[in-house]
């Protein structure tokens, strides 16, 4: 594209077909780099299982600190101190090496579906969340960031597969089942509250995904702990795993974060339909599950304060929650009749 | 929760589940029986997600207060299920006997929870640190140091490092401090809950003040803000509705733009609604130009204008054999589709000697062959045409009230072409037909569009919506403070030896050495606590603050 035709579509404000055609080949190398990426994480994992078997006499003892606080709540004080068995450093150097390549590349890929986003955004001269697709992609893009946030922080090598499967999926599901060609948006979406409303909804499912995908490992190693190997021959990764009470802890502190940004996303979601219908709240069936996913994390937040609940039935309840969410993107958007058709479909 | 929670923090006794004792049978017992378990946070679980559960059929049903016409369709076509549904309340769940109780439940189990923690709280906030435990070493976290003064000397230097980290101190007896900050969490926390009643309070002060109506307005008309005058109206149980505020509206011109370049679903999708208006908030006032467009409603008499729709309306002349006028007007249809192939009906009851209507499309875009029926293939005025058939008879059975869309047929009969084939009017503007048998003449003169206003007024949004703001302010206050108890314990040093500790003063031992031990316990997550505990000790011994500690594995957002 010439500048001067840049410039054009600039001043315009009409959809550049050139711009979203390099969103697009930006969105496909992502996928491809993903790929790799989740390959390597796989192996990853794979190569963890000896160096646990090798390593297994090293780390088994987990310091149990008299209980001192109440034990009444998952926050058990008891647990806040006992050291985790920090594995990853037991890990044989081609392990290591394999992890390093894989947040390499997962590295890499999100760049590029940043790229994308934004040459989408470019494309059309808006946010680039208007409609199934361009939401997909970008909510696939906060899981990602958030994950690499995170991982380089608390060396959470061993949950990219559990991030990036999913994130694969999303990007997948959106260019087959959701593609939207860029264009204009139509008139009620139209408004600061969408840019707003729809970006901190975008982040809290990125922090969902992340949570989720740390309850399914947190549900996992529970089990394991529960049910250890009979012969260290058999270990696998999730020996090496930091305990469980700290996976649920790292999971309720993200859920936690993205409950907070999904309650201000259903109050911005409520300003907009005063502005754009004259209702802050229709029942609308988008706004029925907004509000159902709000009430089942508040379910899980109310389950783990609960005296006597197992912080296993709670994680339950989160991953219910998790569906909700991908229902009220992927169910509801297709299927239900309302006034929320930005589906683009 | 029960005071359980708040009261065993420290003492490390795990709190049982509410006691399933046996009440007795005393009407106050069981009394206090059902509130105590009607407040337990089990209850309040659960819900929780009978909530959620609850309010999912309504987004799969069609409900009645969204969309009636759906509801009937959905009737009709489950002669079976529909009418079990429908006694059930699925077609009007947010308002079914069901779906209140459950949240009816939860809000006295809310306000029941509220009112003993807040009161805890309260006590709290103005009671002090608890003592000190004896062996601080079995606390989660805990540090030693080594103080170059004497133990008074120690714990003063304790008290001010606490105080200086904004802790509320306090001995209880010479050898420890307790201190303890973060009472932020829990005010956050009942924060949160209250904001949540007041959100309640909020939504049914809208239900009870509120009004709303609904008008089609055509270019060129002028609407007057009385009752009578709405298409349809819906007010709260204490609104007066002859007291609307009497404003009028003239909508001058409706602008609208459609997609004509993308592919796909999104050709001919919506792109721009402007309506140009003329305005008085009173009868009298000087009128005034207003845009209303969608997203951006204009306040009239305290009741906010929405543009919600918008449609066309044929311009039809009816005239008789003698060509003398009875009807000529825009008449509303209404859009069936994204490409606005509308519907509607045009009454005669002037005509003579039986009542005349017309019934049928309006077409913007008509597609030419009608392969598929009367069709619209784009939104805009491309190649509009109206399609209609004729009737004669009675139009108003019974004088009842009847939709304006369609005709009612119980008393009419459609009117032939001469030849006895049906008769289908297809018209573009400035034709005209002559209806068969002397019936007179319709002339499509041309086409209006009209834009569907909303007005309505809800004055519990302002409360609704400050209180959703605290419920976020509250979150985020209990997410963030971390709630912590720290105790600082001395004893006469040095570490040398029980001998010595038995005789600070002996020879080759400093008399003011003192052995401070610093003890922490969070009550919720808290990755910093060890941290916090060791930097207190090392600033105690004069030694250099350490680095965070190594080889972290949680996360730091717990
Ligand atoms: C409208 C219904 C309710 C909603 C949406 C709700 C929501 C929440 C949320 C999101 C939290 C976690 C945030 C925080 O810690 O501040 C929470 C905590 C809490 N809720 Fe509720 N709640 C509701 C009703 C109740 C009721 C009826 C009770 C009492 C039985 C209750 C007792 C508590 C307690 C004790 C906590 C603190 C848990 C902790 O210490 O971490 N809530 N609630």
């Amino acid at each position: 594209m010439t500048s001067s035709a840049a410039l054009a579509s600039l001043v315009s404000a009409a959809a550049s077909p050139t711009m979203a055609s390099w969103s697009n080949l930006a969105l496909y190398s992502a996928m491809a780099v993903y790929t790799i990426a989740m390959l390597l994480f796989a192996s990853y994992l794979a190569a963890l299982g000896p160096a646990a078997a090798a390593a297994s006499k090293a780390t088994a003892k987990v310091t149990e600190l008299v209980a001192v606080g109440g034990g009444a709540s998952a926050d058990d004080p008891s647990t806040q101190v006992a050291p985790d068995v920090d594995d990853t450093s037991e890990a044989s150097p081609r392990a290591r090496k394999l992890a390093g390549s894989a947040l390499s590349m997962t590295w890499l890929a999100t760049a590029l579906l940043a790229a994308s986003v934004v040459l989408r955004g470019l494309a059309v001269m808006r946010a680039p969340w208007g409609n199934m697709f361009e939401f997909a992609n970008a909510g696939a893009l906060a899981a990602a960031v958030a994950y690499l946030v995170l991982a380089r922080r608390n060396r959470w090598e061993w949950l990219g597969i559990f991030v990036v499967g999913p994130v694969l999926l999303t990007l997948g599901l959106a260019l087959l089942a959701f593609y939207t060609e860029a264009a204009e948006l139509m008139p009620a979406l139209k408004s600061v509250w969408l840019v707003i409303h729809v970006i901190v909804a975008i982040l809290a499912v990125g922090l969902f995904t992340v949570a989720f995908a740390l309850g399914v490992v947190y549900l996992l190693k529970s089990h394991r702990e529960a049910n250890p190997p009979a012969n260290s021959a058999k270990r696998n990764f999730l020996d090496t795993l930091p305990r469980a009470a700290t996976l649920e802890r790292a999971a309720y502190g993200i859920n936690m974060i993205g409950f907070i940004l999904w309650t201000f996303t259903l109050v911005a979601g409520a300003i907009w339909a005063q502005k754009a219908w004259g209702s802050y709240w229709t029942w609308d069936p988008k706004e029925v599950w907004t509000f159902v996913v709000w009430v089942v994390y508040a379910a899980y937040m109310h389950a783990r304060a609960t005296a006597g609940w197992e912080p296993r039935k709670a994680m339950w309840i989160a991953i219910a929650a998790f569906v909700s969410v991908i229902i009220n993107f992927a169910v509801v958007n297709v299927f239900f009749v309302g006034q929320h058709s930005y589906s683009g479909l | 929760m029960g005071a359980g929670l708040f009261d065993l923090w420290i003492r490390g006794v795990a709190v049982s589940a509410p006691e399933a004792t046996l009440p007795r049978l005393s009407p106050l017992g069981w009394g206090r029986w059902a509130w105590r378990n009607l407040t337990s946070m089990r209850t309040a679980l659960f819900l929780l997600l009978l909530l959620s559960i609850g309010a999912v059929p309504g987004s799969i049903f069609p409900q009645r207060s969204i969309d009636p016409g759906r509801v009937a369709d959905y009737l009709a076509a489950n002669p079976r299920t529909g009418p079990w549904l429908d006694r059930f309340g699925f077609f009007e769940v947010y308002a079914s006997p069901w779906f209140s109780a459950i949240y009816l439940l939860l809000v006295i189990s809310l306000i029941g929870c509220i009112i003993p923690r807040t009161r805890l709280h309260w006590h709290a906030l103005r009671s002090q640190p608890p003592r000190a435990p004896a062996r601080l070493e079995r606390l989660g976290a805990h540090a030693t140091a080594e103080y170059a003064g004497s133990p008074a000397e120690a714990l003063a230097a304790a008290r001010a490092l606490l105080r200086g980290k904004r802790y509320r101190v306090h001995a209880h007896d010479d050898s420890s401090v307790s201190a303890e900050s973060g009472y932020l969490r829990e005010t956050g926390n009942l924060v949160f809950h209250v904001a949540m009643c007041i959100v309640i309070i909020g939504v049914a002060a809208g239900h009870v003040f509120g009004w709303r109506g609904d008008v089609i307005v055509t270019e060129g008309q002028t609407f007057a803000s009385v009752f009578p005058q709405y298409d349809t109206f819906r007010a709260g149980t204490a609104v007066d509705a002859n007291t609307l505020p009497p404003f009028s509206i003239r909508l001058d011109k409706l602008d609208v733009t459609f997609e004509r370049k993308a592919g796909g679903a999104q050709f001919g999708a919506p792109r721009g609604f402007i309506a140009e208006t003329t305005t008085t908030e009173r009868p009298g006032d000087r009128p005034r130009n207003q845009i209303v467009t969608v997203n951006e409603p204009i306040t009239l008499g305290g009741a906010d204008v929405f543009l919600l729709g918008n449609g066309y309306a044929p311009i039809v002349t009816v005239t008789d054999a003698g060509g003398k006028v009875l009807y000529k007007g825009a008449t509303p249809f209404l859009a069936q589709d994204n490409f606005y192939t509308s519907v509607g009906a045009i009454k005669v009851p002037s005509a003579a000697p039986k009542q005349l209507g017309f019934s049928g499309f309006f077409l913007p875009t008509a597609e030419p062959t009608y392969a598929n029926g009367p069709r619209s293939v784009f939104p805009d005025l491309d190649n509009p045409e109206i399609a209609v058939s004729v009737w004669e008879g009675n139009l108003f059975p019974g004088g009842r009230p009847q939709s304006v869309y369609t005709l009612n047929t119980a008393e009419l009969v459609e009117v032939p072409r001469a030849d006895g084939k049906p008769l289908a009017i297809r018209l573009k503007p400035g034709q005209s037909y002559e209806l068969p048998g002397g019936r007179g003449t319709i002339a499509f003169d041309g086409v209006a569009r009209f834009a569907g206003f909303s007005v309505r007024t809800d004055p519990g949004k302002g409360l609704t919506l400050a209180a959703a703001l605290l419920t976020i302010a509250g979150l985020v206050a209990s997410l963030i403070v971390r709630r912590r108890r720290i105790f600082v314990r001395v004893a006469p040093g040095p570490l040398a030896g029980e001998d010595a500790a038995r005789q600070p003063g002996a020879p080759g031992i400093p008399a003011s050495a003192t052995l401070v031990t610093v003890g922490g316990l969070a009550k919720n997550a808290d990755p910093g606590l060890a941290g916090f505990v060791d930097e207190l000790a090392a600033a105690l011994a004069g030694r250099p603050t350490s680095a965070a500690p190594a080889a972290r594995t949680e996360t730091d957002v717990t």
